[in-house]
């Protein structure tokens, strides 16, 4: 582990890891347990009381299938939201972050360049990423039958889970971009937020609006979840597009952080 | 090729703010490098330079004959570094931080960072974060020498080093010195390294106003000097003597200053019984002043 810095990038955060992937795990599996008691014809009644217009705006679509309320919800609302949260803290602290603290002096001053440090430190977030949407995957197996989620099935819930990793990948290389790029962790958190809420609402609201259709193309949501893996398992061409805009961001980053001076 | 450092008309712009307004440096080969400046006067920046940490606004700077961009990784292999401010997680042992530093640096044998951690006291399996300030600068002391480079850049190296400490830092010095290592240490206390350099640079506003082996500045420096008698002592008994000035005479205390040799004033302060004694160490920039008043003097004569 502490051979790169690679490893010593895995081994440092391996508390945080861990209480991210159990903290996304948590909240994804405690929603999941809830679909038995939506699925009754009250709450559907509840749900036709509101307005379209906000149910898809929130992205709730057809909640009385399993695959539909997981991917509602675990899969729609807060497990993208903790995986983006996640993403900006990990992506932030990789360069920004270890450059306000003052540590990134002693490890640059080694013969290791920045690109290496970069993509060392990019795929340990690739690995910390894998890690929490795994630990969801295993538990969303584990609670399978006791929520009534045997319909989705094994495949397209690992299809589901490789889906958010990505998208966690995406706003993580986003953030670890804008820190390598800047330097100004503050710069890094604000730009996620933007982008995140910004790519949510374009994605759900975007082809409803006149003319804003596009939004959803750009938006990462769409390469998320458009496809609905939870039904129709995995979409490798919307899976390609997340990583390979990750590597775009974190090539970005990293040419910029190699040109600019690194903060006392 | 002999000198393993040199910059030329090195400038940098931080904004507007000035770090370095046109610095020639050149440190040679198996020299100990002192040098030596007020805070602000741009050392750290004339380091970060050479580490390829900031570029340079305009002017040269190479190490080893390359400059610090071009040279990268490779480079850097053959430094050793101790930043001015050593800041690590203090989530980590003293073992694993080295170790993995080591790994950086394609392999440090455990023998010598048990041993140079030995040296300085340094118990290897504390948590990091349980560490005095001064403990942290000693793994910066030994992270910096354990792959023994061929040059050493250090910034402030013995700051938060209790005296004891300092003196095993020096002999550290020494010794890397008698292997025909480079030493480019920064200060902005002369004593530090008049005990350890061949040659200091002294840096003030962003640029080098004077290099001097360290015995030329030694006669230089000026001490402050206070003496306080058993008995009150004549005013007139210290007029004329060698090297002292600003003579300030209080019933039974003495006050000066001195220049150089301490002979002439430690003779004429035996004639009357002495209580105590107290030397300071030379102040930067009365050793400034000292020093141009000496150009000045040169050219008049």
């Amino acid at each position: 582990m502490l051979r790169s810095v690679f490893g010593k990038t895995l081994w440092d955060q391996r508390r945080v890891l861990a209480s991210w992937s159990i903290g996304v795990t948590a909240v994804g599996l405690l929603y999941a347990v809830f679909y038995p008691t939506i699925n009754t014809p009250e709450m559907a009644d509840v749900l036709d009381s509101f307005p379209t217009g906000f149910l898809d705006a929130i992205g709730f679509t057809d909640v009385f299938s399993a695959a539909g309320y997981v991917g509602s919800t675990t899969f729609g609302l807060l497990g993208p939201a903790l995986i983006i949260i996640m993403g900006a803290a990990l992506g932030g602290s990789a360069i920004a972050g270890e450059e306000t603290s003052g540590r990134l002096d002693l490890i640059l001053a080694h013969p290791i360049s920045r690109w290496s440090v970069t993509l060392q430190r990019f795929a340990a977030l690739v690995v910390g990423m894998a890690a929490a949407a795994a630990l969801l995957f295993v538990g969303l197996v584990a609670i399978s039958d006791l929520a009534q989620l045997g319909e989705i099935g094994v495949a397209n819930l690992a299809a589901a889970s490789l889906h958010l990793a990505l998208l966690g990948i995406f706003f993580g290389a986003l953030a670890l971009a804008v820190g390598a790029a800047t330097g100004r962790p503050g710069l890094v958190y604000a730009t996620v937020a933007i982008v995140g809420v910004g790519s949510f609402l374009g994605n759900n609201l975007g082809p409803t609006i006149e003319g804003l259709a596009w939004l959803r193309d750009i938006s990462p949501f769409h390469y998320y979840a458009g496809g609905m893996p939870l039904r129709h398992g995995l979409q490798l061409v919307d899976a390609v597009v997340l990583f390979v805009a990750s590597l775009v961001l974190v090539v970005a980053g990293g040419l910029l952080f190699d040109r600019r001076d690194v903060a006392v | 090729m002999s000198d393993v450092i040199r910059t030329e008309a090195l400038t940098k712009m931080y904004g507007k703010r000035r770090g370095l307004a046109g610095l020639d440096l050149e440190v040679r080969a198996g020299e100990v490098y002192g040098f030596l400046g007020p805070n602000g006067a741009g050392k750290t920046t004339t380091i970060r330079i050479l580490l390829d940490l900031i570029r340079p606004t305009s002017g040269r700077a190479s190490v080893f004959g390359e400059s610090p961009r071009a040279g990268g990784p490779a480079l850097r292999r053959r430094l050793g570094y101790l930043p001015g401010d050593f800041t690590v997680s203090g989530n980590q042992t003293t073992r694993q931080l080295l170790t993995h530093l080591g790994f950086l640096r394609g392999g440090v044998p455990a023998s010598r960072i048990a041993d140079l951690a030995e040296r300085f006291d340094l118990d290897v399996s504390a948590r990091i974060g349980s560490l005095s300030k001064g403990n942290r600068q000693k793994i910066g002391v030994v992270q910096a020498f354990m792959h023994e480079p061929e040059l050493l850049i250090l910034d402030e190296p013995t700051i938060g080093l209790d005296p004891l400490i300092q003196q095993r830092f020096l002999e550290l010095v020494a010794q890397a010195r008698t292997a025909g290592q480079t030493v480019f240490m920064s200060s902005h206390v002369l004593s530090e390294v008049q005990q350890s350099a061949d040659r200091v640079g002294i840096v003030r506003d962003g640029r080098l106003v004077a290099v001097e082996a360290v015995e030329t500045l030694r006669r230089r420096a000026v001490r402050r000097v206070l003496v306080q008698f058993d008995d009150p002592i004549p005013a007139e008994a210290f007029r004329d003597v060698d090297g002292v000035s600003h003579v300030e005479i209080h019933d039974t205390q003495l006050r000066c200053r001195l220049a150089g040799r301490a002979d002439g004033l430690l003779k004429a302060v035996a004639r009357f019984p002495v209580a105590e004694i107290t030397v300071e160490d030379p102040d930067l920039e009365e050793l400034f002043f000292a020093y141009y008043r000496g150009e000045e003097a040169n050219d008049a004569a």
